[in-house]
């Protein structure tokens, strides 16, 4: 009799009614909720900026006025748009005076030989190497206005030299290039997968060494078979995991709906729906790579506190992806993304970046996915070699040793 | 046909031998007890015989046949080192592990009912595993091992940390279910509780077997030339086919060393014609503990 389904029924039922799996699922998502609502309601007409503006109160900011010092009279006259933060003087003394008087901040000098060496000098009283040269970019620009005060067409262009436009042959890109929220976006899909990939593996964890702590294993060994003992386990806790990623997910999307409404986040939020389906297959690979790694932790580990100092081990090729973020987010598409995205243990993060950074070759993923499951085959075909009574009711230290012997069928 | 065959079974964890070369039968409807100091290699036995273990060598026969996934839910197994599921309700966690001996969901059901209502844990059928007493899980235990009605129960350490009354209700249990035609292998180092159940016995000495047969036969394999005698008078100083008295305490209790050749049969006959009132006469029969401590002595003696 196959009682894969027994162990099955039982570690679904007893882990969704657990009190602390139902605060997670349901806190989590409640949280965002009050976030949003709160956001929402205190800006309904405003932009995304009133997020950081209420998390940071700003006070109204002071207006910096600057002098300008024209010896070559390049300039008629300041155009309107600067009149109130650029004053033109007549002479270096007046300017200086001014700045003495805190009327202005600093004062530029356009030198006389300006035309030849295009030399300006910033007068300022303090030194301020990363703030100080604020205005310079006002200067440019009235600078380049006075230049070519003949045509005011080749200003404009020498002032915008490029209206980029982007149109983008990937089917399903909806979002919008020049958004900032484009790049934040992969890093909130890498560390919600890294969590929920992270977090249904360790149920097995858990699962098993409550077990061993209970001491009802050895009851179990006479009762069923081990492999399918691990089987029931990893099919059911694959479950849980895919129901917590569904609900965070959904109730994630929905979210974001609603804060389009309330806070307007645009496009740039957007995801494309097949991502959706890429993200219940990598979830469904990773976790069963690692879910399988993490039961074969829980054979050879002797209690739950051990199990956490040895859970380091597996979960560090989860975190390289973490590392490289950045440089995965900023080239998705590069050789470094590619890699990591192929290599089985750090696949299903780097995957899930790649996709929600950009456009990935629908071979790259399948192939990706094909390897992920073929590894998972030969890790749970190896972890239901070790995943005996041997190993089950043996008290002894976790040591890394033993566990890569375990795992090479030395054990 | 035994229940159990185990032929010469060995078994080896690292440098160390846990059990060498060990040997029994166990037929059904007896209480057979595995005996043995702590440490003496019964739990990594039954272990062997239950498949959890795989022996290094020898040959173990259960049912008549290798163990099987089948005869395992013929089988109740309550191990020393007792364990439930503790974060869930107890009436849930007894009803997982039936339905993993095979049990139909309705069977279970009434049995556990009925279990939980004679061993008196009805009001806690609701309650979580980890909020019952000591005893109250042990109880429960027990329901766990015998819910399925098994053919064969084995029962490692039964009363350790048992109180009295406790005690007394695995014995009659285990009586019970013997009456019942069930196998029972129990397996302690408490001899004296075996004394008063086993029908048999295999005795194992730091891995190896020094000991088995009936308890009856074993016992008067090991009788000495000893008689007890209890009298209200006062004992001869010398008694013809007696080599030596000794007063035991004040209630009138002696110990007689009998001559060799002397029976019990003509000692009796010389005190009845002593004139000696007697109030009990009978051949001291040495308990298991002596007879293990005799047993094992004389090995390390020999192997000196």
């Amino acid at each position: 009799m196959n009682k894969t389904f027994l162990v099955f029924k039982n570690e679904l039922l007893t882990t969704i009614k657990r009190r602390s799996f139902i605060l997670t699922l349901i806190l989590i998502p409640l949280g965002g909720f009050i976030l949003t609502w709160i956001i929402g309601g205190f800006g309904r007409n405003t932009q995304s900026q009133q997020i950081s503006e209420l998390l940071v109160p700003s006070s109204p900011p002071e207006q910096e006025v600057y002098g300008l010092i024209d010896k070559n009279n390049l300039i008629d006259s300041i155009p309107q748009d600067y009149e109130d933060v650029v004053l033109p003087y007549d002479s270096e003394a007046e300017a200086l005076s001014a700045l003495k008087e805190d009327k202005i901040t600093a004062y530029y000098i356009i030198e006389e030989n300006y035309i030849e060496d295009g030399k300006i000098t910033l007068v300022r009283p303090d030194f301020n190497p990363l703030g100080g040269n604020n205005a310079s970019y006002m200067i440019e620009d009235i600078l380049t206005r006075a230049l070519l005060s003949d045509d005011p067409d080749l200003a404009n262009r020498i002032q915008f030299p490029m209206d980029l436009e982007y149109r983008i042959l990937a089917p399903e890109t909806s979002r919008d290039p020049n958004s900032s929220l484009t790049f934040f976006l992969p890093y909130v899909v890498t560390m919600l997968f890294y969590m929920v990939i992270l977090g249904s593996s360790s149920l097995m964890l858990n699962s098993i060494t409550n077990e061993k702590s209970n001491r009802i294993i050895e009851i179990l060994m006479t009762s069923i078979q081990p492999r399918q003992m691990l089987m029931g386990k990893i099919i059911a806790l694959g479950l849980v995991g895919l129901l917590q990623t569904i609900v965070w997910t959904s109730s994630g999307y929905f979210l974001l709906l609603l804060s389009g409404r309330s806070i307007n986040l645009g496009e740039g939020f957007m995801l494309p729906p097949s991502i959706l389906i890429w993200g219940i297959l990598f979830f469904l690979a990773g976790y069963a790579l690692y879910g399988s790694l993490m039961a074969g932790l829980g054979a050879l580990v002797p209690n739950l506190r051990e199990a956490s100092q040895a859970t380091i081990f597996v979960v560090i090729p989860m975190v390289i992806p973490l590392v490289l973020l950045s440089p995965i987010i900023e080239n998705p598409n590069g050789a470094l993304a590619i890699i990591f995205s192929l290599v089985p243990f750090t696949a299903p993060i780097t995957m899930m970046t790649r996709l929600s950074a950009g456009s990935v070759p629908i071979w790259q993923s399948l192939l990706s996915l094909v390897l992920i499951f073929t590894t998972t085959y030969f890790v749970i075909r190896s972890v239901a070699g070790f995943f005996k009574a041997t190993n089950l009711l043996s008290g002894s230290a976790f040591n890394l040793k033993r566990f890569v012997r375990a795992f090479i069928g030395k054990n | 046909m035994s229940t159990i065959s185990v032929k010469s079974i060995t078994k080896n964890f690292g440098t160390q031998c846990a059990v060498d070369h060990v040997s029994f039968d166990v037929y059904p409807g007896e209480i057979f007890g595995l005996l043995g100091p702590n440490g003496a290699g019964k739990t990594t036995s039954i272990r062997i015989v239950l498949d959890i273990f795989e022996p290094d060598s020898g040959e173990v026969t259960v049912f008549d046949g290798p163990m099987t996934e089948a005869k395992k839910n013929r089988i109740g197994y309550l191990p020393e080192e007792r364990g439930l599921y503790q974060d869930i309700p107890l009436e849930y966690c007894l009803q997982y592990l039936a339905s993993l001996k095979g049990m139909d969901k309705e069977v279970s059901h009434k049995r556990i009912d009925a279990y939980l209502e004679r061993f008196d844990l009805n009001q806690a059928r609701k309650k979580k595993v980890k909020e019952l007493s000591k005893g109250m899980q042990q109880k429960a235990q027990l329901i766990s091992t015998l819910v399925h009605e098994p053919e064969l129960i084995i029962i490692d350490e039964p009363f350790t940390a048992l109180d009295p009354v406790n005690t007394q209700m695995v014995k009659d249990i285990l009586k019970e279910q013997r009456s019942k035609g069930k196998t029972i292998v129990m397996c302690t180092h408490q001899m004296h509780q075996v004394e008063q159940l086993c029908d048999r016995l295999v005795l194992i000495n730091q891995g190896k077997s020094v000991l088995y047969g009936s308890l009856n036969e074993i016992r008067k394999n090991f009788t000495g030339n000893v008689v007890e005698v209890r009298t209200h008078e006062t004992l001869p100083e010398n008694i013809p086919g007696v080599t030596a008295i000794r007063h035991t305490n004040q209630n009138g209790d002696y110990m007689l060393t009998v001559e060799e050749g002397i029976t019990p049969q003509k000692l009796l006959k010389t005190l009845i014609n002593l004139d000696i009132q007697l109030e009990q006469f009978e051949i001291a029969s040495p308990t298991l503990d002596e007879i293990f401590i005799k047993i094992v002595t004389k090995r390390d003696e020999g192997n000196e």
